[in-house]
C-alpha cells in the first residue's frame, strides 16, 4: 500500500463496513422504539442468533452464505414476532423497569439456549469469496466487504420503500408518529407492534449473517457490545429516527476505526460514548431527534 | 393408664437406644473430613470459556486418577481422602472471579485453589485469597505484575506458569537467533539491519506485561531489534482490520501478538485475508490449543508461537510418555485434545495433592508451607532441573520453553505445529514461508 491517503482510504472502508453492521442493528432498534417505545436490551441477541442460523445452514447445506439471508431474515422476523407476543405485549405500558428486566432475562435465555445447542466456543466461517480482492486505485478491497456494503444499501432502500409506499408501511409510520391517532383511524396498532418488532429482529438477523460472512468470530455472548453500541447510535441519531440511525451508525463506524488508527484500539469503544456525550451536550435530542421523544 | 406408661417407657428406651446407636455409628466420621475440597477457578462461561472448559476437564482428569489410586494420604487423619473438585466459574470477568473465589473459600471451605487464567481476572480476586489465606496454585495469569505485586500479601499464591518476562525472553531469543538471520540471508539484508517488530497487545496486565518485558529486554541485552509499532486492543476484540492496517503501514518484519485464543484466530485471518499483511505473526504460548489450529485454518501456515505444551507437537525426551498418556486419556474421556492451560492445571492438581501429603494435614497454613518447599518431578511440561518447584521470592515455577512453527497438514486440513527451537528439542527447521514479505530494507 503506497502513501498515507491509501492507508486512510483503507481505514475509511473498514469504518464503512463496521457502520453497515451498526446501521442494520440500530435501524431495527429505532424502528421498534419508534412504534412501541420499548427498550429491548436483548436486541444484540437477535444479531447473535443471525450468526448462528447462518453458520448452521451453511454447515448443513453448503449454500453461498449470502443466500442464507433469505433464511436468517424470515426466521428472525418470526422469532421477533414470538418475543413481542409472549414477552413485551403483556407488559406494554407497565413501566420501563419491566421492559428492562424482560429484555435482560431474554439475553440470558438466548445466550444459554445457543450455548446449549452449539456450545460456547468461538466460531467462524469462511465466505467463498474470502480470498478475492478488488483494487480501487491504490486500495485493495476484499470483495466480501463490498458485497456487504451493497447488501446493506439494498436492505435500507427496501425498508424505505416499504415504509413510504405500502399501506402497511404507512400504518407503521402512523403508529410511530401518533399511536392514539393511528388507533382512531382504524389501524390495528398491536398488529403494527408485532410487525415492527419482527422487522427489527429481521434487520438484526441480516446484520448477524453479514457479521458471520465477513469472517468475524462469534459466540453466544457476542451480542451485548453491539447492542450497547446500537443504543448509543439511536440516541446519537435521535430516538425513533431512521435517517438518524443510518447517519449515527456510519458516524460511529468511522469514528471508531479512525480512533483505533490514530489513538490505538483501546479507545475504540470509549470514543463511541465520548461522541455520544458531545452530541447530546450540543443537541440533547440527538442529531435527527425531535423534542418530546 | 398403666399400659400407656409401659408403652411410653419402652418407646423412650427405644429412642435412647436409637440415639446412642446412631451416635456410635457416626463417631468415626465426625472425627474429620471425608474428602479434600479443591476449588478450580476457571472461565466456564464468557469469552474465555474454551480455555476454561479445558482447565476444568484437565483438573477433573487429574482428580479422577488420584482418587482411583486411593486418594491422598493425610497423616493427621491417619487415612487417605479422595479429592472433590468444586468449580468456580469466573465468567471471564473480574467481578465473576471475585464472586466465584469468595464462594469457594467461604461457602465451600476449600483447602486449596487451583486454576486462574486471565491476569486481569486473577488480579481482581488476589486480595480475597490474601485476606483468607488460602493456598492458590495459579496456572495462568502470566503477567509478572500479578505475581510480583507488593500491595498485598501474595505468600499463599504459587504460580505454575512462566511469567511474561520468561516467555518474552524465549520469543525474543528465537527472533534474534533464528528469525532475523533467516530473513537477512533470504532477502540479502546487511548484518547490522535491525529486525522490525510490531507489537499488537491486549490492553490488559497480560498484554502490557509482555510489551514491557520485550521493551526492557532489547536495550538490556543490546539486541538488534527495533519496535516499529505498539498497538493495543481491548480484551475480546474480534475486528483487527484497522489496527492491522496501521501496522502494515509501519512495514514490520514480524508481528509480536499478545492475545487470547479467541483474538488470535480473527487477527491472523484478517491480517492475511483482509489486509493483505504478508508478515509472520509470533504468538504467545496460551494460544497453543487445538481450537487455534482448527479456527485459523490455512491462514495459520508459516506462523510461529512460543510454547511450553503443545497438543500436536510433543517434545522427545523425559516428558514424552507422560504427555502422550495425558493427551490419550483426555481424548478418551472428553474427545479431543487438551491445551496448555489444561496441562498446567492437571499438573497443579497433582502438585496440590503432593503438598497436602507432604503437609500431612488439610490446614491451609501447613499446605502453604509445604508448597513453598515442594519438589515434584516434572510431568508433561519441561521444567528447569526437571522439577516443579516454586522460587523463594515470588513463588514462580521455571520452565524450559520452545518455539513451534505451523505447517499445513493435508490430512486434517489444519495447520500443525513443529518444534523449531531450541536446538535440544527441535523436530524440524524453521523456514520463511513463500508468501512472506519483509518490512522496509
Amino acid at each position: 500500500m503506497d502513501g498515507g491517503i491509501a492507508v486512510l482510504g483503507q481505514v475509511a472502508f473498514w469504518g464503512l463496513y463496521s457502520g453497515c453492521i451498526y446501521i442494520l442493528l440500530a435501524t431495527g432498534l429505532n424502528l421498534i422504539f419508534g412504534v412501541m417505545k420499548v427498550v429491548n436490551f436483548a436486541h444484540g441477541e437477535f444479531l447473535m442468533l443471525g450468526t448462528y442460523i447462518t453458520f448452521f445452514f451453511f454447515v448443513i447445506s453448503g449454500f453461498n452464505p449470502y443466500l442464507l439471508l433469505f433464511l436468517s431474515i424470515p426466521i428472525l422476523i418470526g422469532a421477533g414476532i414470538i418475543v413481542e407476543r409472549l414477552c413485551f405485549r403483556p407488559i406494554l405500558g407497565t413501566g420501563k423497569l419491566n421492559e428492562i428486566f424482560i429484555s435482560l432475562g431474554l439475553i440470558y435465555i438466548f445466550q444459554n439456549g445457543v450455548a446449549m445447542v452449539f456450545t460456547d466456543e468461538w466460531r467462524s466461517m469462511k465466505s467463498p469469496f474470502a480470498d478475492l480482492t478488488i483494487g480501487i486505485g491504490p486500495i485493495q478491497l476484499p470483495l466480501d466487504y463490498i458485497i456487504i456494503v451493497v447488501i446493506t444499501a439494498i436492505i435500507l432502500v427496501g425498508l424505505s420503500v416499504f415504509l413510504d409506499r405500502t399501506t402497511t408501511g404507512k400504518a407503521i409510520r402512523a403508529s410511530s408518529q401518533n399511536r392514539r391517532g393511528a388507533m382512531l383511524m382504524g389501524i390495528n396498532v398491536e398488529r403494527m407492534d408485532m410487525l415492527t418488532f419482527g422487522i427489527g429482529a429481521g434487520l438484526a438477523g441480516a446484520a448477524g449473517t453479514l457479521w458471520a460472512v465477513s469472517g468475524q468470530v462469534f459466540s453466544p455472548y457476542m451480542g451485548s457490545v453491539p447492542a450497547i453500541k446500537g443504543f448509543a447510535i439511536i440516541i446519537l441519531g435521535g430516538l425513533g429516527s431512521i435517517p438518524g440511525a443510518i447517519i449515527g451508525g456510519l458516524a460511529i463506524g468511522m469514528v471508531e476505526n479512525f480512533t483505533a488508527f490514530f489513538l490505538g484500539g483501546s479507545w475504540k469503544d470509549a470514543i463511541s460514548f465520548i461522541l455520544l456525550i458531545v452530541v447530546l451536550l450540543v443537541r440533547p435530542t440527538g442529531l435527527f431527534g425531535e423534542a418530546g421523544e | 393408664m398403666r399400659t400407656d406408661c409401659i408403652i411410653y417407657t419402652i418407646l423412650g428406651l427405644l429412642l435412647i437406644a436409637l440415639l446412642l446407636g446412631s451416635g456410635c455409628t457416626q463417631t468415626p466420621a465426625a472425627t474429620g473430613p471425608s474428602e479434600i475440597k479443591i476449588g478450580v477457578v476457571a472461565s466456564l462461561t464468557g469469552p474465555a470459556s474454551t480455555t476454561g472448559k479445558d482447565i476444568w476437564q484437565s483438573a477433573e482428569l487429574a482428580a479422577d486418577e488420584i482418587n482411583a489410586r486411593g486418594g491422598v494420604p493425610v497423616r493427621e487423619l491417619g487415612r487417605s481422602l479422595p479429592i472433590r473438585l468444586i468449580p468456580g466459574d469466573d465468567e471471564s470477568t473480574r467481578e465473576g472471579g471475585m464472586k466465584a473465589v469468595t464462594k469457594l473459600i467461604t461457602q465451600d471451605q476449600v483447602s486449596v485453589l487451583v486454576g486462574g487464567y486471565s491476569s486481569a481476572v486473577v488480579s481482581a480476586h488476589q486480595s480475597i485469597v490474601a485476606d483468607n489465606k488460602v493456598p492458590y496454585i495459579i496456572s495462568g495469569a502470566s503477567s509478572s505484575a500479578v505475581s510480583r505485586r507488593t500491595d498485598l500479601d501474595t505468600s499463599y499464591m504459587f504460580f505454575h506458569r512462566p511469567n511474561t518476562d520468561d516467555s518474552a525472553e524465549a520469543s525474543i531469543r528465537f527472533l534474534t537467533e533464528v528469525f532475523r538471520p533467516a530473513i537477512n540471508a533470504k532477502f540479502g539484508f546487511s548484518g547490522d539491519r535491525k529486525l522490525r517488530v510490531a507489537v499488537i497487545y491486549q490492553d490488559s496486565p497480560f498484554g502490557k506485561g509482555q510489551l514491557d518485558a520485550v521493551k526492557a529486554l532489547i536495550p538490556a541485552k543490546n539486541l538488534p531489534i527495533e519496535i516499529v509499532a505498539e498497538e493495543p486492543f481491548k480484551m475480546g476484540e474480534s475486528d483487527f482490520r484497522t489496527v492491522l492496517t496501521s501496522v502494515k503501514s509501519k512495514n514490520p518484519d514480524v508481528i509480536y501478538a499478545v492475545t487470547f485464543l479467541n483474538e488470535l484466530v480473527p487477527m491472523t485471518q484478517q491480517a492475511r485475508r483482509d489486509v493483505g499483511l504478508n508478515t509472520v505473526i509470533m504468538a504467545i504460548e496460551n494460544n497453543d490449543d487445538p481450537d487455534y489450529y482448527s479456527g485459523v485454518g490455512v491462514y495459520g501456515e508459516g506462523m510461529i508461537m512460543e510454547s511450553r505444551f503443545s497438543p500436536y507437537a510433543v517434545p522427545a525426551g523425559s516428558t514424552e510418555a507422560a504427555t502422550r498418556k495425558f493427551l490419550s486419556d483426555f481424548d478418551k474421556k472428553y474427545g479431543g485434545f487438551a491445551g496448555m492451560m489444561g496441562a498446567a492445571t492437571y499438573e497443579s492438581v497433582y502438585v496440590a495433592a503432593a503438598a497436602i501429603e507432604q503437609a500431612g494435614s488439610l490446614d491451609r497454613a501447613k499446605i502453604r508451607d509445604a508448597l513453598a518447599t515442594i519438589r515434584v518431578p516434572q510431568m508433561m511440561e519441561i521444567m528447569k532441573n526437571g522439577t516443579i518447584a516454586f522460587s523463594p521470592e515470588f513463588r514462580e515455577s521455571k520452565f524450559d520453553l520452545y518455539v513451534v512453527q505451523l505447517a499445513m497438514d493435508q490430512k486434517s486440513g489444519e495447520p500443525r505445529p513443529v518444534i523449531v527451537w531450541p536446538e535440544s528439542l527441535k523436530a524440524g527447521e524453521f523456514s520463511i514461508p513463500d508468501w512472506y514479505t519483509p518490512g522496509s530494507p
